[in-house]
């Protein structure tokens, strides 16, 4: 502090500037979508949801939302004002309480987490969660899986196996199409827009839409044809990832090199090789580890949809209801041990590749 | 060597780049192209092997008309031409080895590269540049580790490599510091003598064109508006390019200090107080 009072002021022929207020007609402006959004939460409230607001000589009342929503805005507009915000941002803090409160009103996201703490003390909440914190570990390393011979943990190879297999198909499938993908590395425009195209169809059926894609196309579900489904399930959800973060890693990549291949005679192919796949390689490397992790994650939720691997054990489990909850809590600690320690591992490697 | 005819280059928003160019460069003359920025200096060079594409006029380079429309006949005059950039442009997580062998890929079929498996006379050929540009002992290094004089070498390196007819240089000094700029545009100096390249050069700065090119063009709003033997670029003809009167900067003589001992405590002072008022050129 005192080295800055000390310091010998400059010349201060130039004020230094104020920083700008911002334009009131556009905080008016806002002021107007605010009441805009009131009017439509109030034309569509729910009649029977109403706030009393007894002040002894009059009776107000006022839908109980929609004006606290008001309310919430005005204050957010009148936060904003007093900090100088600029009108751009202070649209944005009103579009995000517009939005939340809209959202959440359609599907009484209050109302219904009101009622948390009291499904909390009865029913069969308690039981599960007291069943999830008493994991019940030699069912994990000793129990056979119901009516077979097959060891629990050997659930967890099949899971593993499934996910590196996976990792590695669908990472190179990934890989040719983020080249296809890219305008800086296709062959032209029309092929770029048309793998994307494609590649938005297959990021947008969830990798539980693949299994049960994959189980009713092939049939099957318990061995060898569920691994299959399982597998080619996640193969499409990994070609998904990686062909969408790896593009734009391309699309962002130096175009130097490039044009300095281009300026040797190289072909198309020729230059993606040598000068795009060196640039994108720590990406490829660190997105395929992290893809491999969601793999064993999602391999659990895919046992829900009666696929291989730990996770149709979990499901079978979570079947059982009341009997299956020490079960379920083994499982659900140990997955978190296991992608934990795949994460330790994916970072060991990736420090040591980069 | 290289026939500019009438040459107009007009880019997709209507500016245009190039301004009804008429030049012809003969065999293994080296040429400094100079002017201020956004003269058209680089467009000029970038025409020559079709990186920006000419929009009129005729332009060739030895018996070939320069067609940016065909790409495979664009890719064969590519082979012929080699270019070297201001920022080196070299892939900096491969070897040097491997980056000089860039410069093979108009001679080595498409599987190949794919695989990355050069055959034995292409990589002869990359270590006889390496030897020419005298860094064959970081062949095995990778060319993100060296340093910016050395990492220009790699640049010439993987153009000699393609055993050029024509090296174009767009700025291929102005990322390094003066001494090492000398020495880079030495040894590229040579090298052009030695083979018989034809050699065109944009640069800044108007002492090292004057020192290393055989002939000097100006240019100015994507005309040329000087084209004459090196010796007739005099300070008069110079200032008619760059439109203001030249200052110490652009006439700076060879007597670059090259460490700090050599620079002594005024001098030191004195460019500090200089340096204040204009403190962003």
């Amino acid at each position: 502090m005192t080295a800055v009072a000390e310091r010998p002021s400059a010349a201060s022929a130039v004020k230094r500037p104020e920083p700008p207020k911002p334009p009131l007609a556009n905080y008016l402006g806002l002021v107007v979508i605010a009441m805009a959004a009131f009017a439509f939460f109030w034309w569509t409230r729910e009649d029977t949801s109403v706030l009393f607001l007894p002040l002894g000589f009059i009776t107000l009342w006022a839908p109980q939302w929609p004006l606290i929503g008001f309310l919430t805005m005005l204050a957010v507009l009148a936060l904003c004002w007093f900090t100088r915000t600029s009108p751009m941002a202070a649209f944005g803090a009103l579009s995000v309480v517009v939005f939340s409160y809209w959202a959440g009103s359609n599907i009484y996201f209050i109302d219904r987490i009101i009622d948390v703490p009291s499904r909390l003390t009865g029913g069969n909440t308690r039981d599960q969660l007291i069943g999830y914190f008493n994991p019940d570990w030699s069912y994990l390393l000793f129990s056979n899986v119901a009516g077979t011979s097959r060891p629990i943990w050997g659930e967890w190879l099949i899971t593993l196996c499934m996910a590196v297999v996976a990792t590695i198909i669908g990472c190179f499938i990934g890989l040719l199409l983020a080249m296809l993908a890219s305008p800086v590395s296709s062959f032209n425009k029309a092929t770029s827009q048309t793998v994307k195209a494609v590649n938005s169809v297959v990021r947008s059926i969830p990798d539980v839409g693949w299994a049960l894609l994959f189980a009713a196309f092939i049939g099957g579900t318990a061995y060898g044809l569920g691994a299959l489904a399982a597998v080619l399930a996640l193969i499409m959800f990994n070609i998904g990832i990686v062909a969408k973060l790896l593009g734009e890693s391309i699309d962002a990549v130096n175009p130097g090199p490039l044009e300095a291949a281009d300026a040797t005679g190289a072909n198309l192919l020729q230059r993606d090789r040598v000068a795009v796949l060196p640039a994108v390689m720590p990406s490829f490397v660190s997105y395929s580890l992290y893809v491999f992790e969601l793999n064993i994650r999602a391999s659990a939720a895919l046992g829900v949809v009666g696929v291989a691997g730990i996770g149709g054990e979990l499901s079978r489990q979570i079947g059982r209801m009341s009997q299956g909850y020490e079960n379920v809590g083994a499982i659900l600690w140990a997955l978190v041990l296991v992608v934990l320690l795949v994460d330790l591992l994916s970072m060991w490697i990736r420090r040591k590749l980069l | 060597m290289i026939t500019f005819e009438n040459v107009d280059v007009v880019y997709p928003n209507g500016f245009k780049g190039l301004d009804n160019i008429n030049l012809n460069i003969t065999k293994g003359e080296f040429v400094a192209i100079i002017g201020l920025s956004g003269a058209g200096k680089s467009t000029l060079i970038r025409a020559v092997n079709g990186l920006v594409p000419y929009t009129g006029g005729t332009l060739t380079v030895g018996e070939t008309v320069v067609d940016p429309r065909n790409k495979s006949k664009l890719r064969k005059l590519r082979a012929r031409v080699g270019m070297i950039f201001q920022q080196f442009n070299n892939v900096g997580r491969i070897s040097v080895l491997n980056n000089v062998l860039i410069g093979r890929s108009a001679f080595t079929s498409t599987w190949r590269s794919l695989i990355g498996w050069y055959g034995a006379e292409d990589k002869e050929v990359a270590f006889q540049s390496l030897e020419r540009v005298g860094i064959v002992d970081k062949a095995y290094n990778r060319a993100s580790a060296l340093s910016g004089g050395q990492q220009q070498r790699v640049a010439i390196a993987r153009v000699l490599a393609q055993d050029p007819e024509v090296i174009l240089a767009d700025e291929p000094v102005a990322s390094l510091d003066p001494p090492t700029a000398r020495k880079v545009l030495g040894d590229l100096r040579r090298i052009q003598q030695d083979l018989g390249i034809t050699c065109i050069v944009n640069m800044h700065h108007l002492d090292l064109a004057r020192d290393y090119a055989d002939r000097i063009i100006g240019m100015r709003a994507g005309k040329v508006v000087f084209d004459g033997p090196t010796g007739e670029a005099i300070d008069a003809v110079i200032e008619d390019v760059y439109q203001r009167s030249l200052t110490a900067e652009d006439i700076a003589t060879v007597n670059v200090p090259v460490s700090l001992e050599d620079i002594p405590a005024e001098a030191e002072a004195e460019a500090v107080a200089a340096g204040e008022p204009d403190g962003n050129s």
